[in-house]
């Protein structure tokens, strides 16, 4: 009796993972595109299920420091032209500007309300920006479960960032391939604000990239779906594409 | 109007040089554009001036991007219904105008732009005293801030962070002005304003600007910018006399400066810090005094304040001096912005429609004079944006000021506007 408790107990002890680790590991799997281009589509839902959508393009540059990114709102058409350059940090806050292409004007953002609303989507500021380990504190081993038929690690990791709109974030991870498939973040009365589901993801030359995610909020009940289409990645941008000039190209 | 259509002949010439046999010209075209409906109704208005009045306009831009060649241009149309009443109600604030048609080339290091362009230059959010590039067109909503178009060519040498430009000025063109019975119109009755410009040097003396960009990447984030400017100023000032038919004419007069002006952004935590300042050195003119121009602002946002909501506080203060005392002053360059602190809320509530809500009071310091306005912005049905607003000016009672020979006011304007 006492040799099968060794045996499970050093079993568990040796298939064990840290949540620290499950998070290096999901970074390890989505690294490595260096630079993209997208076109994505926001489709807003309302409590009563009216549909809004929103199209953007959008070009990321892969950077050990934070990711830089440039987004140009496609529609509505009053918004058409209108570009959202961000320059992620991992102990600070991002570097952010807009421009207003009626004004001719590149204005400056204060990025640290990071729990503010993009575009009026259920996504914020920091659901849209780059997966890095650095930006969290994991404590303890991941529990393993079921979600949809498929065998997942779950895990807590809780926000470095004092502007963080969220308190906790429990994230659920193909045990396969380190894929996230679904986030719930809570608020900052510990209550479950916000569901992220991974809906899609799409292999591009190699590389896992996310195809379709879905925000569901479950204390006012709107959703927003994010789709990306013709992605490319390894594109050879530059830093210079992300210069604070091209704003107005 | 020759170097107009040398321009746009150069910019045709251009597109066709980039273009390759496997697309059309007009594949690389994208356009979009907004025709707008405005009324506007004064309760409070000046007498004898049109109690309200509904404007038509369209604003259409379209852009050719082909490799590292972009052609631009934009046209705006505008009809005031008044217009079409002739004779006591005219208001001379209907046309047809180009603002923009330029052609620029971007380079791996740089890029240079020849043509008709307009640009934005400040940080503050009330007046942007160092937006100097692009004269204020007269017949418009003063509180629309509407520009009209300069001819220039540029060249700009891209540092790592930065950019440094050389931009000339070809041309110093003279503005049009509404007629008397639209409200802001800044003359009493008997004085006609003419659009003859009268200048130091001419109109074709060019106006030189030099121009360094920057941003610091250190925890507390700064944009800045500095330029120097040596030409025509922004600034002008209005003279009257006699015409052969006894009427009283008055022209607006450009003279000579050297200009050194900045504008930045300073970034801590929520809060951003902007200023705006200029020095001007006046050349040769006995009638204007060199003179300094200083913004100072404030922008807080509190994130979430009621549900998605973010509420902005704005504060910002202007102080505008003459260094020389024999000279004219600030009433009689109509400068605004004199000693005037400025206080305002904006509620943007981050709904799928992008409504928000901004409001707030400017108060003159020496002439007791205070402005308040709300505005509200929504999108309807994804391709209509209303615009409500409000405004209430109270003019100083005793001193000529630019609201003192406007009259007291208080209007309630809608604007509705199809974007396609």
């Amino acid at each position: 009796m006492l040799k099968i408790f060794i045996l499970i107990f050093f079993s568990i002890n040796l298939f064990a993972i840290t949540n620290q680790e499950v998070a290096n590991r999901c970074e390890t799997v989505m690294k490595g595109f260096k630079s993209s281009q997208a076109e994505m589509q926001m489709t807003l839902i309302n409590a009563n299920k009216q549909r809004r959508t929103r199209d953007m393009s959008m070009m990321t540059l892969e950077s050990n420091s934070g990711n830089k990114s440039l987004m140009t709102f496609l529609s509505p058409a009053d918004v058409k032209g209108t570009k959202f350059l961000n320059h992620e940090h991992l102990n600070r806050d991002d570097d952010q500007w807009l421009y207003l292409p009626a004004l001719k004007r590149v204005k400056r953002i204060a990025s640290s309300s990071k729990s503010g609303s993009f575009m009026g989507s259920e996504f914020s500021y920091e659901d849209l920006s780059s997966f890095n380990p650095k930006k969290y504190i994991f404590k303890g081993d991941a529990k393993i479960g079921m979600l949809n038929s498929k065998k997942v690690y779950i895990g807590e990791r809780i926000p470095k960032s004092k502007n963080s709109g969220y308190t906790k974030e429990i994230s659920y991870v193909d045990t396969k391939n380190f894929l996230i498939q679904k986030v719930d973040y809570y608020d900052r009365k510990h209550e479950l604000l916000k569901t992220a589901t991974f809906d899609k993801y799409k292999k591009i030359s190699g590389k896992w990239r996310v195809a379709q995610m879905t925000m569901v909020n479950h204390q006012n009940h709107k959703k927003t779906i994010l789709k990306w289409s013709n992605e490319k990645i390894k594109l050879h941008l530059r830093q210079k594409d992300f210069n604070k000039r091209v704003l107005k190209k | 109007m020759r170097l107009f259509l040398f321009l746009l002949l150069s910019s045709i010439l251009l597109a066709k040089t980039e273009q390759k046999n496997d697309s059309t010209l007009f594949d690389n075209i994208t356009y979009r554009g907004d025709i707008d409906w405005i009324t506007q109704s004064y309760l409070i208005a000046p007498a004898d001036k049109n109690p309200d009045n509904i404007t038509t306009a369209a604003n259409l831009e379209a852009t050719y991007k082909k490799n590292n060649l972009r052609i631009h241009t934009k046209v705006r149309l505008q009809q005031d219904l008044n217009d079409l009443e002739s004779g006591a109600k005219d208001t001379h604030r209907s046309y047809a105008r180009i603002d923009e048609l330029y052609s620029q080339y971007e380079y791996d290091n740089g890029q240079a732009l020849i043509g008709k362009s307009l640009r934005f230059w400040g940080a503050l959010e009330v007046r942007n005293i160092a937006d100097v590039f692009n004269p204020y067109d007269l017949r418009a909503d003063p509180f629309e801030k509407r520009k009209l178009g300069v001819i220039n060519a540029e060249y700009t040498r891209y540092t790592e962070t930065g950019e440094l430009s050389f931009i000339v000025q070809l041309y110093e063109q003279a503005r049009d002005m509404s007629a008397y019975p639209y409200v802001y119109y800044y003359f009493p009755k008997d004085i006609k304003y003419s659009k003859d410009l009268k200048t130091q040097s001419g109109q074709y003396r060019p106006n030189i600007y030099v121009k360094y960009s920057d941003s610091l990447d250190s925890e507390y984030a700064l944009d800045y910018t500095i330029i120097f400017q040596n030409g025509y100023d922004s600034q002008r000032y209005y003279t009257t006399h006699l015409t052969v038919n006894n009427e009283i004419e008055t022209n607006e007069h450009a003279y000579l400066v050297n200009k050194f002006i900045t504008y930045d952004t300073l970034v801590i935590g929520a809060t951003l810090y902007k200023l705006e300042a200029i020095f001007t050195d006046v050349l040769n003119n006995d009638e204007i005094s060199d003179y300094t121009h200083i913004g100072l602002g404030l922008e807080h946002t509190i994130p979430q304040i009621y549900e998605e909501a973010d509420l902005g506080l704005l504060a910002e203060y202007y102080k505008y001096t003459t260094l020389e005392n024999s000279k004219r002053n600030d009433l009689q360059l109509f400068e605004v912005f004199q000693n005037d602190l400025f206080l305002g809320l904006r509620y943007t509530l981050n709904k799928g429609d992008d409504s928000s809500i901004i409001g707030g009071g400017i108060f003159d310091l020496d002439y007791s004079e205070e402005v308040y306005y709300f505005e509200y912005n929504t999108r309807i049905a994804d391709t209509y944006k209303i615009k409500f607003d409000y405004r209430y000016i109270e003019p100083s009672k005793n001193r000529p000021t630019v609201f003192n020979l406007m009259g007291r006011h208080q209007r309630i304007s809608l604007k509705v506007g199809y974007y396609f």
